[in-house]
């Protein structure tokens, strides 16, 4: 069958992909034949109870971990079959990562880190400078640019995090329970600053949780039970 | 530099300055390994120049122009004609070759009987310019009884000290030597001891005769031919290039298959292996050094690597290569490595430098004379401090560091991204 071309493609599209870890005690079955599409710009939260395989899922869209079984299109390019460099390539060039760990490089400043995949693809100075403050500006990270990630809040970490992941302009951004680690506070302008980017760069974001606020935030929310959809609902918040 | 090796190198060095020491500990043992390096080889190679400089200077120079045959067959007839002779001493006195030579001298070497009342023993007579010779040979200064040779001598000898020992000989006795000479006839030549040497070398003191060239020329009936020109050049590091200066200018026509260049290497095989031998022991104790540096440098690189193993699962989510991931470990080794190394070799040469530049004494140590293959130690070593040395240490650390952080970098690539980023790590 013919994919579809990559500006129409979907964001994200798996047909049946199956991860099964393999264990000394037998098979762990992560994620169970899952089948789903994400358009771009969409807004939507993968949700399900702890180890029903969202992490494997979203690790394996960003092409970090290979899936056992289907196919995974992202921007309509297959990732099963893709080399080690490719899919490198892939994550350089499609795909922002935010985690719960925040992972901010440590010896990197804000600006440092939140340029970095910039760097990784050659972008000029003055085009990185220019793109870094602007998004900085946008979500309030202006006047921390020069700080080490040690000297900065939990939120304000997972900011440059956020504005590391969307600076390279990926198709793309995959989160991993980003607002475990925060108070409410933190989490509401986080969900506020990415909502904000979704809306105004048209970013997909695509984000794996078990919290009910950001779940609540979502457009969509697709559940996942024993690595397998459970719902998958379209909201009008 | 491409911006992505740029954002590496910085990521490579901010980790060094972060991790400071760990990175100090890494950086001591290799400045430590340079530090020795930089003393053992100067020390090292000031010994073997000290060992070759006394054993030329007490024969045939650093190198010497000769029949090609008389290195094997010692025999008279194997000698430079006078026409060679002026030829080579022209040779050696042009512009390219003047800024090379020390010092040179034409030498009779050849073999004979020594007799006295007291009995006979095998010789090795060396008819000398004395003036010449006093320069060039270290045995003048060896005297412990009488003088050296002066140009007014004739019929005197300067004997070892071992010889005179075997013949009974005290300054003024007489003796002869018999050899052959230059028409193949057995000849003796009545002498006179006008002075004694202890060189040290008991293969030397108990069979040289140092006697003045117009004696030997007279008494062999060969006029102005000798058996060799001895020349000296100011360090053996020069010999090769000076053999070869020699040999271009030497060869043509007339004088090709009538004369060789030989070098001490060649001449003196026994020394040559001894210096050999003793490089081979000092590589080998610097191999063994730097494999335990190498171990530390493994060491810490991989510990390093362990400790940021999320940091490199962020690398490659962020659209690093493994293989670029392996890279940043590399390079980080280099830099650190490299920047320790040329530390160590500085502070190496400046302790050898500061404290040993004029010698350091080892008679300690070596409370008698001790000598072999001609040559005789000097319980006073004097730093040789050579160009190709400091280099040669550097690439060898550069080497090492490479080597020590291959492995931490292999298993930089190796990482399982996934698990590296889990939250629970
Ligand atoms: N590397 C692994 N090896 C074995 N089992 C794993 C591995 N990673 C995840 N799992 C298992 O897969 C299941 C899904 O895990 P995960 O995707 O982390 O779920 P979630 O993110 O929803 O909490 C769990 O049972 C977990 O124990
Ligand atoms: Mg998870």
């Amino acid at each position: 069958m013919m994919e579809p071309s990559e500006k129409e493609a979907p964001a994200v599209h798996t047909r049946d992909v199956w991860k099964i870890f393999e264990q000394e005690a037998g098979e762990v079955p992560a994620v169970r034949g899952v089948s789903v599409s994400i358009a771009r710009g969409e807004f939507t939260a993968l949700a399900g109870p702890s180890g029903s395989g969202k992490t494997t899922l979203l690790n394996m869209i960003g092409g970090l971990t290979r899936a056992t079984r289907g196919q995974i299109f992202v921007s309509g390019r297959e990732l099963t079959g893709m080399s080690a460099v490719e899919l490198a390539r892939l994550r350089l060039q499609e795909v922002g990562f935010v985690f719960q760990a925040y992972n901010l490089l440590p010896v990197l400043s804000a600006m440092e880190n939140a340029e970095f995949p910039l760097l990784l693809q050659g972008v000029e100075e003055s085009e990185r400078r220019a793109r870094i403050s602007e998004l900085f500006a946008r979500t309030g990270l202006t006047g921390l640019e020069d700080r080490l990630p040690g000297k900065l809040s939990g939120g304000q970490q997972q900011r440059v995090a956020v504005v590391r992941a969307v600076a390279a302009r990926p198709a793309l951004v995959l989160a991993d329970e980003p607002t475990a680690n925060l108070d409410t506070a933190a989490s509401e302008s986080l969900l506020d600053m990415m909502e904000e980017l979704n809306r105004e760069l048209s970013t997909t974001f695509v984000f794996a949780t078990h919290d009910r606020r950001v779940m609540d935030r979502s457009r969509r929310l697709v559940r996942l039970v024993d690595g397998e959809i459970e719902s998958d609902d379209v909201r009008t918040p | 530099m491409s911006y992505r090796s740029r954002a590496m190198t910085r990521l490579a060095w901010r980790n060094i300055r972060r991790h400071v020491r760990r990175s100090l500990l890494t950086s001591l043992a290799m400045i430590l390994g340079g530090t020795l390096l930089m003393i053992s080889l100067p020390l090292g190679d000031g010994t073997h120049e000290a060992w070759i400089e006394s054993a030329v200077r007490m024969g045939a120079g650093h190198l010497s122009i000769e029949h090609p045959d008389f290195h094997a067959s010692r025999k008279i007839e194997d000698r430079l004609s006078g026409e060679l002779r002026a030829s080579v001493e022209a040779a050696l006195h042009t512009p390219e070759l003047r800024g090379r030579v020390r010092l040179s001298t034409p030498q009779v070497n050849i073999g004979g009987l020594a007799s006295s009342p007291s009995g006979a023993r095998p010789v090795q007579i060396l008819g000398v310019d004395p003036v010449g010779e006093a320069a060039f040979t270290i045995l003048d200064e060896k005297v412990t009884a009488g003088r050296y040779l002066s140009d007014e001598d004739r019929l005197a000898a300067y004997v070892g000290v071992g010889l005179s020992e075997r013949l009974g000989l005290e300054l003024g006795s007489r003796l002869v030597v018999t050899s052959q000479d230059g028409s193949g006839e057995i000849a003796g030549q009545l002498l006179r001891v006008v002075g004694i040497f202890r060189s040290g070398v008991p293969e030397i003191d108990e069979s040289l005769v140092h006697i003045p060239m117009a004696t030997a020329s007279e008494w062999l009936g060969i006029g102005e031919d000798v058996t060799r020109i001895s020349v000296l050049v100011d360090t053996s590091a020069d010999v090769d290039a000076t053999v070869r200066a020699l040999t271009a200018t030497l060869s043509g026509p007339s004088l090709d298959g009538s004369l060789t260049v030989m070098g001490w290497r060649e001449a003196m095989p026994a020394l040559d292996a001894a210096v050999r031998v003793d490089d081979f022991g000092n590589y080998l104790f610097q191999a063994i050094l730097f494999s335990i540096i190498a171990l530390g440098i493994v060491n810490t690189v991989l510990m390093s690597v362990l400790h940021r193993y999320r940091e490199f699962g962020v690398l490659q989510a962020l659209g690093l290569t493994p293989r670029q991931t392996g890279g940043l470990v590399l390079v980080e080794g280099l830099i650190l490595t490299a920047a320790s190394g040329v530390v160590g070799i500085a502070l190496g040469l400046l302790i050898t430098w500061t404290f040993w530049r004029d010698g350091l004494d080892i008679s300690a140590v070596f409370s008698e004379e001790f000598s072999f293959s001609g040559v005789v130690m000097d319980p006073v070593i004097v730093p040789s401090f050579r160009l190709a040395r400091v280099i040669q240490g550097l690439v060898f650390i550069l080497v090492i560091g490479t080597l020590a952080s291959l492995y931490p970098a292999y298993r930089a690539t190796r990482i399982d991204v996934a698990e590296a980023m889990k939250f629970e790590r």
